[in-house]
């Protein structure tokens, strides 16, 4: 009965690449009026880049965007706004040292005839806009003291007084409690009852199903399938969010041994994860599957030593292993490719020699051997195939996917035993991926071992021998891949049996 | 294009590469204009005394610049050197033999500026703050065994201020040349250096390559406060006397001439030759000036003024490189 309102909102051959990689291939996709439409697919799919471009902060590079009969090549963030889109994302975007009425005048306070904040006119009106819409919070609270759930709450009532007509949601329950999340279910539905249209994007398919009228699946950029909530099941929405091209998976030879390298019993870290139990054996990779904050890099900077286990047992060739900081843990021969490199690996200031080189140089002090570093680096710049404009060029400077490789070049100079990857290829073009996964494999026939944490299902799946999924901060299975599918890694991943 | 904006391009390409040529050209400009007006500004004895004025600001400016580089702050120096030149020259009065009396003096530094760094370590506070809160602390024991008097120590402790090479080249600028020396080879030669950039660039990076990070911090403001003590060490020579607030207001300077030598103030880059430069520029300003007979009030307006265009012109420069 909603969809006869007709589509406030209708994108047409949306099409957006970064550098090589397609992000959004001629995505189609309409919103009715009063309508939950939700977006899944795995990480990577397009989803992020569909929203951003919506709230104005991404170009496409072509197709058109019809938001309320008006045509748009690209959105501005402020037309966006003007449009009535708001996009509520997963940080939350307000003051937390300003109250909660102060926070959604911001920018557009009342004013009383002197010229000043009339305080409270605005607390009035925040009370009124709260109550109309069943949000139990004082206006007078500081955000600060609000909990995740009562400041995403905060946005919506934000975003609607601004007179949104359109709500994009990214994740909204990922860090949400079950009441919380139930509180909020219930919110959205009593927003499309006021004839509210919501872009509500999940990677849990239960809350889709509870709330949602039609689901788009994004894969690799294109829509792969559009469905009814109505007439559709949980089944076939998964099996539209996996069936990739068989091209992008991989058969590696095996050559992992029976020699354990490394043991973890019962590993805990206060809230982020419980009873972690695994081997790892020599020359093999063990994958980590699982959804975005379930507990995987966390454990993997216990490992590191860049975090203290609370309880659990480590032993690295049969020997205890109890280290308190990463000069400790590389000292024994592990080394960690950090999932973001930006923050957690680069010193972009620097040259890509002094990036790739300072692991070893710190384990040969006090002096700098020149030539000896310039040697070493050049090695790995040639057979990793660095493109550079030379050793001292700045690596700020370079493309995302040769910074991977240098930080790679970085580890691989360190000479460990057990090497650590945090998404070793996120947000690398192709040509760098297929070294990286090269690399790897070598490591591995050379008698390294190899945790890697991935969200790149034919990644995880071609690269690794065993592959073990965390929920919730425990492992809730560790499979073979030769006996695994995407469906059933799926599955596992989002809990349904 | 013409061959004149061929020659500008260049021109600009040069200036933009190296904060310290543009700085070059700055004091070389700065110095034919006050040649015109007064020629004994390239008088010998000009020279040699500018060469020695500047020494002291230099050992204290390259201090600065292993703390900036790292990230990190220290703006007791003057205090710093208030107090162990104070404590030098009581031994020295004492009839302590002055040498011993100025190692004593020298390790008082030392031990100061490592106690910043242990208290921001300890704290997990902006070094910037402890060593603001430091100043009080320095002077006010300084001001205590003092009682505020001056300590005069004439004809006890001159060599190391008045000698000459060759009978016109300070010694006191020898040894600041020697400290340019020492922190270019810490900062190019060796890990310890290599980690000064890390740190300074991205200290959680640095953390997770297996860099101590608390530890590097300490050895950073150990060498400060060493070059700190030195810098008391050649100033009361200079001098012959000391009182708490010698030193008074140097840590800015040397902090201005940091910065203005290339090295942003959130750290991460930068070298000994831009705080050379910057040094330099710092100490021809005030030396033109006075040769130019600019009123000694206005002196410090024009001298503000400067400062405000080089950071200016720097800053623009940066931007245009990005």
């Amino acid at each position: 009965m909603e969809r006869d309102s007709g589509d406030i909102l209708a994108i047409q051959g949306l099409t957006k690449k970064f550098g090589d990689t397609v992000a959004l291939d001629k995505v189609d996709f309409n919103l009715c009026a009063g309508e939950v439409h939700c977006l899944v697919g795995e990480n990577g799919a397009g989803k992020s880049t569909l929203i951003k471009i919506l709230a104005g902060a991404e170009r496409p590079d072509s197709g058109t965007i019809i938001a309320f009969g008006q045509t748009h090549s690209r959105l501005l963030p402020d037309q966006s706004l003007e449009a009535g889109i708001a996009t509520i994302y997963q940080d939350v975007e307000l003051i937390t040292s300003l109250t909660v009425a102060d926070n959604i005048f911001l920018g557009r306070e009342i004013h009383n005839p002197w010229g000043f904040i009339d305080a409270n006119a605005q607390n009035r009106k925040t009370s009124e806009l709260l109550r109309s819409m069943n949000v139990e919070l004082n206006p007078l609270s500081l955000v600060e003291s609000l909990s995740p759930a009562q400041q995403q709450s905060l946005q919506i009532v934000k975003a609607l007084y601004l007179n949104a007509r359109i709500l994009i949601m990214d994740e909204p329950t990922a860090s949400l409690g079950v009441e919380e999340v139930k509180a909020l279910l219930k919110l959205i539905k009593s927003l499309t009852a006021q004839n509210k249209a919501i872009i509500y994007i999940s990677h849990f398919l239960s809350e889709i199903f509870e709330i949602g009228d039609r689901v788009t699946v994004l894969r690799d950029g294109k829509v792969s399938g559009s469905f009814n909530i109505a007439e559709t099941t949980v089944a076939e929405v998964t099996r539209s969010m996996i069936g990739r091209n068989r091209s992008l998976f991989r058969v590696r030879d095996r050559v992992s041994t029976d020699e354990v390298v490394l043991q973890v019993r019962d590993l805990a870290l206060r809230d982020q994860f419980s009873d972690v139990s695994f081997d790892l054996h020599r020359g093999e990779i063990l994958g980590f599957g699982g959804v975005v904050g379930c507990g995987r890099s966390a454990v993997m900077n216990v490992l590191f030593g860049a975090n203290q286990k609370t309880s659990g047992r480590i032993y690295l060739h049969g020997r205890e292993f109890d280290v308190s900081n990463p000069a400790e843990a590389i000292a024994q021969g592990i080394a960690m490719i950090p999932e973001d490199r930006k923050t957690l690996g680069l010193f972009d200031m620097r040259s890509l020699l002094e990036n790739v080189a300072i692991v070893r140089n710190e384990k040969n002090p006090p002096l700098v051997n020149h030539s000896a570093e310039i040697a070493d680096t050049n090695i790995l710049v040639d057979s990793l195939h660095i493109v550079s404009a030379g050793l001292q060029q700045r690596i700020g400077s370079l493309s995302g996917g040769n910074q991977q490789k240098a930080i790679l070049a970085r580890w691989l100079l360190s000479q460990a035993s057990v090497y650590i990857f945090d998404e070793p290829t996120k947000g690398v073009d192709i040509g760098a991926k297929e070294e990286i996964y090269n690399r790897m494999i070598e490591l591995v026939q050379e008698g390294k071992s190899i945790l890697m944490v991935s969200s790149d299902m034919p990644e995880l799946i071609s690269m690794s021998d065993r592959i073990a999924v965390m929920r919730n901060g425990r492992v809730v299975a560790q499979v073979d891949n030769r006996e695994t599918s995407e469906h059933d890694l799926l599955n596992h991943f989002l809990g349904i049996v | 294009m013409t061959a004149a904006n061929k020659f500008g391009a260049k021109l600009r390409q040069t200036l933009l590469s190296n904060q310290w040529s543009f700085l070059l050209i700055v004091v070389a400009i700065l110095s034919i204009i006050a040649g015109a007006i007064n020629p004994r500004y390239w008088w010998l004895g000009n020279i040699t005394n500018l060469l020695g004025q500047i020494s002291v600001l230099s050992l204290a400016a390259c201090g600065a610049t292993i703390l900036i580089i790292s990230g990190n702050f220290d703006i007791s120096v003057g205090a710093n050197i208030g107090l162990s030149t104070v404590v030098m020259a009581i031994l020295m009065r004492s009839g302590l033999y002055p040498p011993l009396a100025a190692a004593i003096g020298v390790l008082i530094s030392i031990l100061c500026g490592s106690s910043i760094g242990a208290a921001s370590i300890l704290f997990q506070a902006p070094s910037f703050i402890i060593s603001l809160a430091a100043i009080g602390v320095f002077q006010g024991i300084a001001l205590f065994i003092t009682q505020g008097t001056i300590q005069t120590i004439y004809g006890q402790f001159e060599t190391l201020g008045g000698a000459k090479i060759f009978g016109f080249l300070p010694l006191l600028f020898v040894i600041a040349l020697a400290g340019y020396g020492v922190i270019h080879f810490i900062l190019s030669h060796t890990q310890l250096g290599r980690s000064i950039y890390a740190i300074g660039n991205n200290p959680r990076a640095a953390y997770l390559a297996g860099i101590n990070i608390n530890r590097r911090k300490l050895i950073f403001f150990a060498i400060n406060g060493l070059f700190i003590g030195v810098a008391s060490m050649l100033l009361l020579s200079r001098v012959g006397a000391a009182q708490p607030s010698t030193g008074t207001g140097i840590e800015l300077q040397a902090i201005g001439s940091v910065v203005i030598g290339g090295t942003p103030m959130s750290g991460g880059k930068g070298n000994a030759l831009g705080t050379f430069c910057g040094v330099l520029l710092w100490g021809v300003i005030g030396n033109a000036l006075n040769m130019m007979r600019v009123d000694p009030y206005i002196q410090d307006v024009v001298i503000g003024l400067l400062i405000i265009f080089a950071v200016a012109v720097s800053s623009l420069r940066l931007r245009a490189q990005r």
